[in-house]
Order: C-alpha cells, then structure tokens, then sequence
C-alpha cells in the first residue's frame, strides 16, 4: 500500500477498500498537524484540527474527483480547518476574558511550558498571530511548508502575483513587529 | 524592472529559493534602490527570527495515536449521526419549513374569501340598501332577529351612534369602494366627520373590536 500514489490510493478506497483511508492518513498527518499548529499555536487545538481534518476527508473521499492533486486538496482543507479553529478561539477568549489571564497565570509557573516557550519563540509566534488570515495563510504554505506558488495558488486559490505580494507584506510585518518589539523592551 | 518587482522576491532570495539568474537579478538591484535594500534589511530581521525560534515536537509516539483516534471520532459520528446538526439542516429544517409553507397555503385563501365576502357584504349594506332599509336592519339585529353577521357589522356601526346619518354612509361607501373589509381605513371614513361624530364613531366601534 506503501507504494501507491496519493490518487491510486483515493481510487481504491473509493472502490470499497478502506485501509487506503488509513495510509493516506500515515501519509499526511506530519503534515497537517504542522500546518494545524502553525495557525494555532497549541499542541491540542492543532490536534483537533488534525483529527477533523481528517474526518472530514474520510466523509469527502468518495466524491473526490482529481481536478486537484490529492495533497493539495488535503492541505485546502486544512488550512480551512485551522482558519476555522482560529475564528473559534477568538471568539471563546473574547467570551472568556477573565479565564485567559488566570490561564495565562497558570501557565507561567509551569516551568516546562517556560522552557518550551522562551521569549523570542512567542514574539514570533505573536507576529506570526497578528498577521491577515490570508498573508498568514501564504507565510505557513510558502516559508514552513516550502510549497510551490503554484502549489499554493492551487490550495487558495489566488493568483500567483497576489500570492507573492502576500508573502512579502507578511514577512515585512513579522519582521516590523519583532523589531517594534525590541525596541520598546529595551527602553 | 521596478522595485516591488524585487521587493517581491526578497524573502526568496534570503531562503534560497530562487534560480541563479533570478539571484543576480535581486543582487544588482539591491545595489542601486536603497528602498529595496532597506526592505531587504527587514526581511533578514525576519528570517533571522524564525530561523532562531523553535517549537516544540511531539512526541514521536504522538503520530501513531491519530488514526485510532480519527476512527473513534468517525465511529461516534456515525452513531450519534441524527443528533449531528447538519442532519437537522438537511432534512429535519426543510421539512418544517414546507410544511410550514404548506400550511400558509391552506390559510391564505379561506382569509381572502372571508374578508372578500365581508367586504361585499358590508358593500351591499351601504349602497343597495336604502336608508330606511339600513335603519331597519340595524333595529332588527338589536333586537336579536336573524341578520347576516356581515350586514349586522355593517348596520351596528352606523346605527349606535349615527343612525340615519347620510354623511357617514358616503364616507364609509367611498372608502369601502378602495378597500375589503379587513382594512378599512378609520382614518379615511373619519377625516370627512366632525369632532362629535368622530368621538362617537370611534368608541362605538372599538367596543365591536373594529379598530
């Protein structure tokens, strides 16, 4: 099964052939999670982002036509699944306002979370959160993921010159914001 | 070339990801647009940063527990499938709405013929009756002889309070002439009366839930 190509195994499981679900999974769920974990920033929201994920691409397969490749597809989903994630966070920490600072508390004397998260990990990953879905989008697909323009535009369905220019005004900022950051902290 | 043109391949050519024309291209570039180096300065903050921030891994046992896990969630799914809200959306939703609409349908017309009749009725009772003939239904539905109900709206709220009154029967023809029973603007019928006969109109009918 191992040997399959993401379309072959696509086809069989559409034939009836249900542990072609199961490598697909093997296949991209490394994947998934780290661009689930790049949107959210934490381990068990990427988790469930990376389990609806897939879930939603076990109830799709059967109607998948290959008028995209297998793994951008995945990845569409998973940028939608993790977009969504975001949106919903937002949302319960607005609602829970009072809660976040008592966890943000809590987290501080937890010295393996100091460790994880030293301070230049989480200005990154601030400026990272305070981009446009969109440009942040582009940034996790083109800088982690190391996808193609066109892979990207595949996935975003955008133009590749609107794509580049994303790209470029994300990395502007993040790079702004972390030296915005500095500045004011060493006053 | 123009500058956003390089501005646009920055980041590319600080990661390596561009061909080796396209690499001499930003070089030479960079060394005459003091815009583009000064963005060029930015995007190598940026690098830098992400370069030196690292996350952490799970464990690797970590990978192995997605797929058990996706089908236990496929499983409750499939188990708890009708209390899933797009099974409401998809068939519980439209269901009620059609039959919703079903029962509007039903509705509408037994209304329209209802306030048609009513209005026809009260029409007759205005114009093809003489005065005498209203005056004369209005006694006879006070004193409980059997009236058609519309005639008797009709005759009850002339006769009250102005019984025999010409000016009243215009002004409630005219506006019955433009509009079924159900709404009958007080307003139009009132606007051609005086302060008394308006007072009166208007207590008398409300105590009929005309208004």
């Amino acid at each position: 099964m191992t040997d399959l190509s993401d379309l072959e195994l696509v086809e069989l499981f559409q034939k009836g052939t249900e542990s072609a679900f199961n490598e697909l999974v093997r296949r991209y769920q490394e994947k998934i999670y780290w661009v689930a974990r790049r949107f959210v920033n934490d381990h068990d929201q990427a988790d469930d982002v990376v389990q609806e994920v897939f879930v939603k691409v076990y109830g799709a397969l059967k109607q998948f036509r290959a008028e995209s490749s297998v793994y951008t597809w995945l990845y569409r989903i998973a940028v939608n699944g993790a977009l969504n994630s975001v949106r919903k966070q937002r949302v319960r920490d607005f609602i829970r306002i009072d809660e976040f600072f008592e966890t943000a508390d809590d987290e501080q004397e937890q010295p393996d979370i100091i460790a994880e998260k030293n301070e230049h990990q989480r200005l990154v990953e601030e400026a990272i959160a305070h981009l446009p879905e969109k440009q942040k989008a582009v940034f996790i697909l083109r800088y982690h993921e190391e996808l193609s323009y066109e892979e990207i535009s595949h996935i975003l369905k955008t133009s590749i010159g609107g794509l580049k220019a994303n790209y470029f005004h994300a990395a502007k900022k993040i790079g702004e914001y972390i030296n915005h950051a500095h500045r004011t902290r060493s006053i | 070339m123009r500058t956003e043109h390089v501005q646009y391949d920055l980041m590319d050519y600080i990661t390596d990801r561009l061909n080796a024309q396209e690499r001499i291209h930003v070089e030479a570039h960079l060394q005459e647009c003091s815009r583009c180096m000064k963005e060029y300065q930015v995007m190598l903050l940026t690098e830098n940063a992400l370069k030196q921030s690292q996350r952490s891994e799970p464990a690797p046992v970590y990978y192995t527990t997605i797929l058990p896990r996706v089908k236990e969630r496929l499983v409750a799914r499939q188990k708890y499938a009708w209390n899933d809200g797009s099974r409401i959306t998809d068939i519980i939703l439209p269901l009620v709405v059609s039959a919703f609409l079903l029962l509007l349908l039903i509705k509408i017309p037994i209304t329209n013929t209802n306030e048609y009749t009513s209005a026809q009725a009260l029409h007759q009772a205005v114009h093809d009756l003489n005065d005498d003939e209203v005056v004369q239904a209005v006694e006879k539905a006070y004193a409980g002889s059997s009236v058609s109900p519309n005639l008797e709206v009709a005759a009850a709220g002339v006769s009250e309070h102005l019984q025999g009154d010409r000016f009243l029967k215009t002004a409630l023809s005219k506006q019955i002439d433009n509009e079924e029973i159900a709404d009958i603007d007080i307003e139009g019928i009132i606007s051609d009366l005086d302060g008394e006969q308006v007072e009166q109109l208007l207590s008398g009918l409300s105590e009929r839930n005309r208004l």
